[in-house]
C-alpha cells in the first residue's frame, strides 16, 4: 500500500518551493523505493506554513527539498515540521469553510473526487427546485458580490432574469487585481469544478446557455487549471452545447480596471478595455449588448453550497445585512498570512491581531488597508470596526474582496496616499476626466506635500480634488481613489506636514 | 440612306428585342409607338427611307412597325 | 445677418412613443421615453453644462461636468447617460455640483495651453464656454505638471488640422468616426493620461489613415484640436445662410458660413433631411474651385475653334448666340440647333432652358446628362410603377432588414447616404451586394454582405430574372400583394416567364460567373425581409439593357411586396445634384415638366397658353442622336449649360467629331472644360454660392439653393439664359427665381404645391406636392401604384453585341471616386487631388502577370473606339477577366475607349461594358497626344488689345 502524500499546486505554495519538494518527494521514494502516491491539491491557505505537505490528514510545513530524508526518516509522524492534523489547526478550525470547503483536500482537476466531496449538489437542488426557486434561494441565503460592490447577487439574477432577451450570458469576473488578494486564484487552482458548478446554476436561474471567465494574464496557472477543469467537465458530459451551457475562458489584458465590470464585458468583445457608462446596466445591455449576469468568482463557487444546504443556513450566518461568510485574505507585514474563511461580524483587531497574529516584522501594527488599494486605511483605534460591509462604509472604507493587508510603524502614510493616486493614475483607462488627469494632478500635489511645498493650500487643493474624484468619475477606480487618501490624511495627518528635508548639502 | 441609317437599324431591332419576348399586346404597335414616342423627325424619316429603298438589315417585326409610322403614312400617300 | 442658430441637445433624439413626464430645475417636462436627462432639459431650456456629449453620437459620459442630483438617488449621475424616469425629481445645480464641476475644469484647464486669444476657435469652443459656465477662476495645479501641450500639429490633411495640444480627449471625433461615417478611422491610443486621439497606426497621420476626410470628426469637436484650415486662416465666419451642396444626388444641407461674402466653411446643416447632419468630402471641403484661378469671369467669342479666345462683353456674346442660332435655323432649317440643360443647374434654370428651346427655338431638341445616366430609370420605373422616381425617402433605411446593393459604390459615390445605410448594417440588417467588383461595402469595418454575387458586367438583367425565379418556383411570392396591387395577367406572363429553365440560378450563374447557390440564397434573403430595399445605380442602368434591368429590379419588388412603406422599396441613386429635377422639369426630348409626353395635345396647349408660343408635338433629338444628326450635318448649334459632353459622354472621338461639326457650339460652364475646346461662344457661369433655386435630389426632396455671395461672372445662369431668349425674341418675364417655380408649380400637378414660401417654411419637400400631400410625399405608392396596378414587364435578357475576343480579352467597366466627381472640372479644382490625382486602372493579379503589368506600371487601354493610357493598379477587387476605371480626368478620357452601344430604350450608353486589351506602355496613346495639342491650342486666350 503507498502513501498519500498531497502538496499543493497553488501559485503560493510554488512559489515557496512546492514543485522542488514535490519532486524531492519522488527522489527520495524511489531512492528508498518506498510506494507513494503524490497528489498536487490546492492550497489550505496557511501561507507562511507553505509548501504544507499532507499525509493521512496530518500537515508538515514549511517544508524544503532538505527537509524530505528527514520526513520519510520520522515516517511522515514524529518531525519537528509536524503541525499536527491540519483540520484541528487553530487557523483552520476557527474558520467556516463554504466555499473553500474542497479547496486543499481534493485533486482540483479530479471530477471523481470533486462529486465524493459533495460536488454537484448543488446542481441537483436548482435542477430540482427550478429556475425561479434557485434565483429566490440565492436571494433570501442574502449573498452579496463579493467583487467588493456588496450587490445582492439575487437581485441581479432576477433582473436578468425579466430582461427581454433570446441570448443571455453569465460573466465571472476573475480579474482579481486587488493587491492582497488570492481568494479567486486559490479557488480556480484549489477546486475550479465550484466555479463550473456556480456558473452552471446560474445559468439555469437566469436562461443562459454560455458563460465567460475572464481571469487576469497574470495567473497563468489558474488559467491552465481552470481551463482543464473545463475540458473534464465538458468530456463528463456537464458542460458542452449538448449540456445546454457551455463555457469560455479569456484571458485578461493586464488592465487593473478590466475588473471594473463594463471595462471587462468591453475587453471581453475584443474591445479596449475602458469603462461604459451606466445605465444600461449589464443585466439588461451587457455582453455583445444581451442581458448579463456578471458576477465576481467567489460570489458564483458560493452558489452550490447556498443551493446544497439551503438559503437558511448560509443566511444564518454573518451580522446586519452582511450574511455568510468572506474569504478574509491576510497579507502584507502579518505573521500569519493567509486565506481565512469567516461569517462576517470578526473585529478588525480580532482579524490582524488574533488571526493574523501581528506583524511579521514584530514592530507595531499602525495602519490596516482593507479592501485593495482603494480601500481605506485603518488605525488601531478602529480596531473595534466590525468586518461588515455597512460598517466599513460608514466610515468611508470598504471590504472590497475581502483583502487586509498590514503595515507596522514605518510606514509613511503620505507616501501610502500618493501610491493610491500613483496607482490610479496607472491604471485609468483615461475615459473620464477625473480619473484621466485627476490621479496624476494628485501625485504631483503629493508630491509638493511631501516636498513641503505649500502644504496648506496644497493639502486644500487634495481635498477638494478628492471630492471631484469621488463625485465626478465615471467608475470605481476613480470614485474610490479618495477612500486611502482621504482616510491617510485624517488617521495620519502628522505624516503630511513633516519638516521640510534638510537637502544633504547643507 | 444617310450615315446614321445603320445605327438607327440597329437600334430598332434592339427595341424589338424587348417587345417581341412580351406575352400581350402587339409587339409592332409596341415598337411603332416606341418610335413614334421617342424618335425625332428626321430619325424616322430617314429609318422610313431605308425601309423604302429595302430595308436592309431589319428585322421582320420592325420593317412592320416602320410601316406604320405616320411618316411612313405620309410618304406613301405624298 | 447672423448665424443660423442650431441647438445640440447633447443626446440624440429617442422614437420611443411612450411620453415621460418629470421635473427638472422646477419645470416640469414631457419627453419620449428614452430620452436622456440632458436632452429633456435642453427641452426645457435648461443648459446642463456638457462637454463630451453632442446629439449627433450617443451619449458617452466621460466629461463629467453634467452631473445632476435625482431626489432619492444617491450621488451625481451624468444627465447624458441617464435616462428619464417618470416623476423624477432633478436638479442640475446644486453645491456640490458646482463644485465637481469646477473641479473637473481646473484639470481640464491644467492640461490645455493658454491662448484663447490666438486661437482659432476663439469665440467657438465649447471649452472656453465651459470654463465659463461654470466659474473657473484659478488653476491651482499651476502648469507645470505633466501635459500634452506642446505636441505637434497633423496639418496632412489638406483641409483641416489636428492640434493635439487643444485635444480634451473627449472621443467625440472617434464616436463620430465610427457612429455618424462608419469608417473607424479614428482611435484612442494609450490609458490614462497618455490616452489620444489617433488617426489607425501610430505610424500614420490623417492623410495617410483610413480617414476619408468627411469632417464629421471636425464638426463633432469641441474645441480647437480638429479645425479647418479656412477657419485658422479666414477667422470665424459672421453669418450663414442654409442651402443645398452642388455634388452627388443625395442633396445634402449646409449652412454656408460667410464673413461678409467670403466663404469661411460649409457645415452640414443638422435639419437637413437628406442627411441628418452629415457630409463628405466633398461638400464639406471642395468648394474651392469656386475661386480657383482658371475660373472663367468674363463672356468669351471667336470665329473658329481654331483661333484664340477673345473676351467680350455680355451683351456682345449674347447677341453672338442669337444671331448665330437664328442664322443656322433659317439656313438649316427650325430642327438645326438643340439645347443641353444641366443636371448640376437648378430646377429653374433647368425648366428655362427646355423652355428656351420649346418656345424660342421652336423644337424639342433638348435633353440632359439623366440621358447618359439614369434615363432608364425613369423609363422603367414608369413603365412598372406610373413614377419616374425612387419610392422612399433615405430616412426609409432605418427600417430596411435586407439591403440590396446591385451597380452602385455608395461609399464611394453617396457617401453620406452611405453612412446612413451602414449605420442601418450595424444595427443588424442584411446585407447583399451585386456588382463585378468588391466594392467597399462588402466587407468593411463591422458591415460585411451575406451575399456578394460577383457578376459578369453586363448580365444584371441575367441575374434579376435568376432571383425572381427563384422566388417564383420555391412559393417566395407575396400572392397578397400581388393580388391586391397588380396587374393580374402581367403577374402570370411574367411569373411563367421568369419561372422557366433558361432563367434559372443554376442557368443564368454558369454564363454571369456566379454560384448558383449564392444567387438562391440571396433571392430567399431578399424575399424573407420583412422589410427588403433595392438601391441601384449606374450600374445597373448604363447598359444596352439598362431599363430592361430597372424594371426587373420592379419586377423584384413588387413580387416580394416591399413598395408602399417604410424600410423597402426601389431606390435609384441618382448621380449629380439635380438629375431628378432635370427630368422633373422637362429636360428629355419627347417630354414636359412632370413626364407628360409632348404630344398629348391637352398638356402642350396649357404650356403653348402660358408661354404664348406654338410647341412642337414631335419629340426632340437626344444627345447621341445629336451627334449622329451633326456629323449627318443637320444638327448645327447646340447651347450647352453646365455640362462636359466631350469627356463624360462615350466614344470621345465621335463627340468631338460631332462637335467638330457644328457652326456654333456655345458653353456655359465655370471653366473652359473639354467641350469648350470645340466651341464658339463661352458664356460664364455662376457657381451654386452665387444663385437662388432649388435642387431635386435622389428621394424627390425639393431643397433650396440660396444665394450667399454676387455671381463673379456678373450673372446667375437662368439670367443668361433668359438674355439669350430674350435676344432670340422669347422674352420671358422673371425678376427672381420663386418665380420660375411659381410658373413650374401652375404648370406640373406634382409641383403644383410648391413654393418658395413652403420650401422656406418647412425646409424640403419631395414630390408629389400637391392639394393630396401639401408637405410632399416622401414614400410613394402607399396603398396602390401612381399608375394603378404595379405592371410586371417581361425582362427577357438580350445580351449586348460588346463581346469579349482574341482582340479584345477583357471587360472594362468604369466608375467613381469618393474623392472626385463626374468630370471633375470641379473637384481637380481643390485640394481633391491629395486622394485621387489621376485615373488608375485596377486589373486582377491574374491578369496582370500575363501581360507584363507592375503595380504603378503605365499601361495601354485599347478598344475598339480608341485608346488611351494610364497607370495600372493590381488588385482582386475586380475579378479575372474585369478591368475597372474612373473617368474624372481628362488627361486620360477613359470615354476615349467606351463605345457608342446604348440601352435600346433609351440610348443610355453602356458605359459598363467595353471589350479591352490592355498592354505595358510607355507613352499617351495617339488621341491623347493629339488631344492635348488641340486643347492647348484651343485654351488660349488672346491678351485684350491695349486701349
Amino acid at each position: 500500500m503507498s502513501i498519500r502524500i498531497c502538496i499543493p499546486l497553488d501559485s503560493a505554495a510554488v512559489a515557496l518551493g512546492a514543485d522542488d519538494v514535490a519532486a524531492a518527494l519522488a527522489r527520495e521514494a524511489a531512492k528508498r523505493k518506498v510506494a507513494v502516491s503524490i497528489v498536487r491539491t490546492g492550497s489550505h491557505g496557511m501561507h507562511w506554513l507553505e509548501p504544507l505537505i499532507e499525509v493521512g490528514g496530518v500537515g508538515f510545513g514549511p517544508v524544503t527539498a532538505a527537509d524530505v530524508p528527514s520526513l520519510f526518516d520520522a515516517a511522515f509522524k514524529n518531525h519537528p515540521l509536524n503541525i499536527g492534523r491540519i483540520a484541528d489547526h487553530p487557523f483552520m478550525k476557527a474558520q467556516t469553510r463554504l466555499t473553500f470547503a474542497r479547496c486543499g483536500n481534493v485533486d482540483p482537476t479530479s471530477f471523481h473526487e470533486y462529486q465524493a466531496a459533495g460536488g454537484l449538489n448543488g446542481i441537483g437542488a436548482a435542477i430540482m427546485v427550478g429556475p425561479a426557486q434557485t434565483r429566490d434561494t440565492v436571494l433570501t441565503s442574502g449573498l452579496r458580490g463579493r467583487g467588493g460592490a456588496g450587490f445582492p447577487t439575487g437581485i441581479k439574477w432576477k433582473t436578468v432574469a425579466e430582461a427581454k432577451g433570446d441570448t443571455k450570458y453569465i460573466v465571472c469576473n476573475a480579474d482579481e487585481g486587488d493587491s492582497g488578494t488570492y481568494a479567486d486564484r486559490m479557488l480556480l487552482e484549489g477546486d475550479p469544478f465550484v466555479l463550473i458548478e456556480g456558473m452552471i446554476i446560474a445559468g439555469l436561474a437566469v436562461g443562459a446557455a454560455k458563460g465567460y471567465v475572464y481571469i487576469r494574464s497574470e495567473y497563468p496557472d489558474a488559467i491552465r487549471t481552470f481551463s482543464k477543469a473545463v475540458a473534464v467537465a465538458e468530456s463528463s458530459g456537464l458542460l458542452g452545447a449538448a449540456a445546454g451551457f457551455e463555457i469560455d475562458v479569456r484571458a485578461g489584458a493586464g488592465a487593473y480596471v478590466c475588473g471594473e465590470e463594463t471595462s471587462m464585458l468591453e475587453s471581453l468583445e475584443g474591445k479596449r478595455g475602458q469603462v461604459r457608462a451606466k445605465p444600461p446596466l449589464p443585466a439588461h445591455k451587457g455582453l455583445f449588448g444581451r442581458p448579463t449576469v456578471i458576477n465576481n468568482l467567489v460570489s458564483l463557487a458560493t452558489v452550490p453550497a447556498i443551493l446544497a444546504d439551503g438559503a437558511e443556513a448560509y443566511a444564518a450566518l454573518g451580522m446586519g445585512r452582511s450574511r455568510g461568510t468572506m474569504p478574509i485574505q491576510l497579507a502584507g507585514n502579518v505573521k500569519q498570512g493567509g486565506l481565512f474563511e469567516t461569517a462576517f461580524g470578526l473585529t478588525l483587531g480580532e482579524i490582524v491581531d488574533e488571526i493574523g497574529g501581528g506583524t511579521a516584522s514584530g514592530r507595531p501594527v499602525r495602519a490596516v488597508q482593507v479592501g485593495g488599494p482603494l480601500g481605506a486605511y485603518f488605525p488601531r483605534s478602529l480596531f473595534d470596526t466590525a468586518f461588515d460591509y455597512e460598517a466599513f462604509a460608514a466610515l468611508d472604507g470598504l471590504v472590497g474582496h475581502g483583502g487586509v493587508v498590514v503595515f507596522d510603524d514605518t510606514v509613511d502614510m503620505a507616501r501610502q496616499a500618493r501610491f493610491a493616486l500613483e496607482f490610479c493614475a496607472l491604471e485609468s483607462c483615461g475615459k473620464c476626466t477625473p480619473c484621466r488627469i485627476g490621479s496624476i494632478r494628485g501625485a504631483e500635489t503629493m508630491d509638493k506635500i511631501i516636498r513641503g511645498e505649500r502644504v496648506a493650500a496644497n493639502l486644500a487643493l487634495i481635498t477638494d480634488l478628492c471630492q471631484t474624484l469621488k463625485f465626478g468619475s465615471l467608475c470605481a477606480l476613480g470614485g474610490l481613489t479618495p477612500y486611502p487618501v482621504m482616510s491617510a490624511l485624517k488617521y495620519f495627518p502628522e505624516d503630511f506636514d513633516r519638516p521640510r528635508l534638510v537637502a544633504a548639502a547643507d | 440612306m444617310s450615315g446614321q441609317t445603320p445605327r438607327l437599324v440597329m437600334m430598332a431591332n434592339q427595341i424589338a428585342q424587348f417587345f417581341v419576348p412580351q406575352r400581350r399586346g402587339d409587339p409592332v404597335a409596341e415598337i411603332a409607338d416606341h418610335l413614334e414616342k421617342f424618335w425625332d423627325p428626321r430619325m424616322k424619316a430617314d429609318i422610313v427611307a431605308h425601309l423604302r429603298a429595302g430595308g436592309a438589315g431589319l428585322d421582320p417585326v420592325v420593317r412592320e412597325a416602320v410601316g406604320r409610322l405616320k411618316e411612313a403614312q405620309r410618304v406613301a400617300t405624298a | 445677418m447672423s448665424l443660423v442658430p442650431e441647438i445640440d441637445y447633447g443626446t440624440p433624439v429617442s422614437r420611443a412613443e411612450e411620453t415621460v413626464s418629470l421635473t427638472i430645475d422646477g419645470h416640469v417636462v414631457a419627453v419620449p421615453a428614452g430620452t436622456s436627462i440632458m436632452r429633456a432639459a435642453v427641452e426645457a431650456g435648461i443648459q446642463v453644462p456638457k462637454l463630451c456629449a453632442t446629439d449627433s453620437v450617443e451619449a458617452f459620459g466621460s466629461c463629467r461636468l453634467c452631473l445632476v442630483e435625482i431626489a432619492g438617488r444617491a450621488g451625481t449621475p451624468a444627465s447624458c447617460t441617464t435616462p428619464v424616469a417618470a416623476g423624477m425629481v432633478v436638479s442640475t445645480q446644486t453645491e456640490r455640483l458646482k463644485q465637481v464641476r469646477r473641479g473637473v475644469m481646473e484639470l481640464y484647464i491644467s492640461d490645455h495651453p493658454l491662448d484663447c486669444l490666438t486661437c482659432a476657435a476663439n469665440g467657438d469652443c465649447e471649452l472656453q464656454d465651459m470654463a465659463g459656465a461654470v466659474g473657473l477662476r484659478e488653476v491651482r495645479y499651476g502648469y507645470d505638471g505633466e501635459s500634452h501641450t506642446r505636441q505637434a500639429k497633423d496639418e496632412s490633411n489638406p483641409y483641416f488640422t489636428f492640434d493635439p495640444s487643444k485635444c480634451i480627449v473627449c472621443s467625440r471625433c472617434v464616436r463620430a468616426c465610427e457612429e455618424v461615417q462608419g469608417t473607424f478611422a479614428l482611435t484612442i491610443e494609450g490609458r490614462g493620461f497618455d490616452s489620444k486621439v489617433s488617426p489607425g497606426a501610430a505610424a500614420d497621420n490623417f492623410l495617410s489613415s483610413e480617414c476619408v476626410s468627411c469632417g464629421a470628426c471636425v464638426q463633432a469637436c469641441p474645441t480647437a484640436t480638429l479645425s479647418e484650415k479656412s477657419v485658422i486662416d479666414i477667422g470665424l465666419p459672421e453669418h450663414s445662410v442654409v442651402t443645398t451642396c452642388a455634388y452627388c444626388g443625395v442633396g445634402c444641407s449646409f449652412k454656408a458660413e460667410m464673413r461678409g461674402e467670403e466663404l469661411v466653411r460649409m457645415v452640414p446643416y443638422k435639419d437637413g433631411k437628406a442627411n441628418r447632419g452629415h457630409s463628405c468630402v466633398k461638400g464639406r471641403f471642395a468648394w474651392g474651385y469656386a475661386n480657383h484661378r482658371e475660373r472663367i469671369l468674363k463672356p468669351m467669342m471667336r470665329e473658329s475653334i481654331d483661333q484664340p479666345w477673345r473676351e467680350v462683353s455680355w451683351d456682345e456674346a449674347i447677341g453672338r448666340v442669337a444671331s448665330e442660332f437664328k442664322r443656322l435655323q433659317e439656313k438649316h432649317g427650325r430642327l438645326a440647333i438643340g439645347g443641353i440643360t444641366s443636371s448640376r443647374c437648378t430646377n429653374e434654370e433647368t425648366y428655362l432652358v427646355q423652355k428656351l428651346v420649346r418656345g424660342g427655338f421652336g423644337n424639342n431638341n433638348v435633353d440632359t446628362c439623366a440621358r447618359v445616366c439614369h434615363s432608364p430609370t425613369g423609363f422603367g420605373l414608369r413603365t412598372a410603377f406610373g413614377t419616374s422616381a425612387g419610392t422612399q425617402d433615405f430616412d426609409s433605411v432605418e427600417q430596411s432588414d435586407v439591403i440590396l446593393v446591385i451597380g452602385a459604390n455608395p461609399t464611394d459615390a453617396h457617401p453620406v447616404f452611405a453612412s446612413r445605410m451602414k449605420k442601418r448594417l450595424r444595427q443588424g440588417a442584411r446585407l447583399i451586394v451585386i456588382d463585378p467588383r468588391r466594392i467597399d461595402l462588402v466587407r468593411m469595418p463591422h458591415v460585411e454582405a451575406d451575399y456578394h454575387l460577383p457578376l459578369r458586367p453586363g448580365t444584371n438583367a441575367a441575374i434579376l430574372n435568376a432571383l425572381a425565379h427563384v422566388i417564383v418556383t420555391e412559393g417566395l411570392v407575396d400572392e397578397a400583394f400581388v393580388r391586391s396591387f397588380c396587374d393580374r395577367d402581367a403577374f402570370e406572363y411574367w411569373a411563367a416567364f421568369v419561372a422557366e429553365e433558361r432563367n434559372s440560378p443554376e442557368a443564368v450563374g454558369l454564363m454571369a460567373g456566379v454560384s448558383p447557390e449564392a444567387i438562391r440564397g440571396a433571392a430567399r434573403l431578399y424575399a424573407a425581409g420583412p422589410n427588403s430595399a433595392i438601391y441601384y445605380g449606374l450600374g445597373v442602368t448604363e447598359h444596352s439593357q439598362g431599363t430592361t434591368a430597372v424594371m426587373a429590379i420592379a419586377n423584384l419588388a413588387m413580387v416580394t411586396g416591399n413598395l408602399g412603406r417604410l424600410g423597402v422599396g426601389v431606390n435609384p441613386l441618382r448621380g449629380q445634384n439635380n438629375v431628378q429635377g432635370s427630368c422633373d422639369m422637362g429636360s428629355f426630348p419627347h417630354e414636359l415638366s412632370g413626364y407628360r409626353h409632348i404630344s398629348d395635345d391637352a398638356t402642350r396647349a396649357m404650356f403653348e397658353e402660358m408661354w404664348g408660343r406654338p410647341l412642337d408635338a414631335e419629340p426632340g433629338l437626344r444627345i447621341p442622336n445629336m451627334f449622329d444628326a451633326a456629323i449627318e450635318g443637320s444638327f448645327k448649334g447646340l447651347y450647352v449649360q453646365g455640362e462636359d459632353i466631350l469627356q463624360s459622354d462615350p466614344n470621345t472621338t465621335h463627340v468631338a467629331a460631332a462637335l467638330k461639326a457644328m457652326e456654333c457650339v456655345v458653353v456655359q460652364d465655370l471653366f473652359l472644360n473639354e467641350t469648350a475646346n470645340y466651341a464658339h461662344v463661352f458664356l460664364p457661369g455662376s457657381t451654386f454660392l452665387e444663385k437662388d433655386g432649388t435642387f431635386t435630389n435622389a428621394e424627390r426632396r425639393i431643397n433650396r439653393v440660396r444665394r450667399v455671395m454676387t455671381p463673379k461672372n456678373g450673372m446667375a445662369d437662368w439670367e443668361i439664359t433668359l438674355a439669350i431668349s430674350k435676344a432670340m425674341g422669347f422674352e420671358m418675364p422673371y425678376a427672381h427665381p420663386s418665380e420660375i417655380m411659381d410658373e413650374i408649380a401652375r404648370l406640373t400637378p406634382s409641383f403644383a404645391g410648391v413654393s418658395y414660401a413652403l420650401l422656406d417654411e418647412v425646409g424640403s419637400v419631395q414630390w408629389p406636392c400637391n392639394e393630396k400631400a401639401p408637405l410632399g410625399t416622401p414614400i410613394m405608392h402607399i396603398g396602390g401604384f401612381a399608375r394603378g396596378k404595379g405592371n410586371f414587364m417581361i425582362t427577357e435578357y438580350v445580351p449586348t453585341d460588346e463581346k469579349v475576343g482574341p482582340r479584345f480579352p477583357l471587360l472594362l467597366t468604369t466608375g467613381r471616386i469618393l474623392s472626385q466627381y463626374n468630370v471633375g472640372a470641379q473637384t481637380r479644382r481643390t485640394e481633391n487631388g491629395a486622394w485621387h490625382a489621376e485615373d488608375v486602372l485596377e486589373i486582377h493579379p491574374h491578369d496582370a502577370e500575363q501581360r507584363g503589368v507592375r503595380d504603378g506600371d503605365w499601361v495601354r487601354l485599347d478598344s475598339r473606339a480608341g485608346a488611351t493610357t494610364l497607370r495600372a493598379k493590381i488588385t482582386d477587387r475586380v475579378a479575372p477577366g474585369v478591368v475597372y476605371t474612373t473617368f474624372h480626368h481628362p488627361d486620360t478620357q477613359a470615354n476615349v475607349v467606351t463605345t457608342d452601344f446604348s440601352d435600346w430604350a433609351t440610348n443610355c450608353p453602356e458605359y459598363k461594358v467595353t471589350a479591352v486589351q490592355v498592354a505595358p506602355s510607355n507613352g499617351p496613346s495617339e488621341w491623347q497626344r493629339e488631344y492635348t495639342e488641340q486643347a492647348r491650342h484651343s485654351r488660349r486666350i488672346a491678351v485684350a488689345a491695349a486701349e
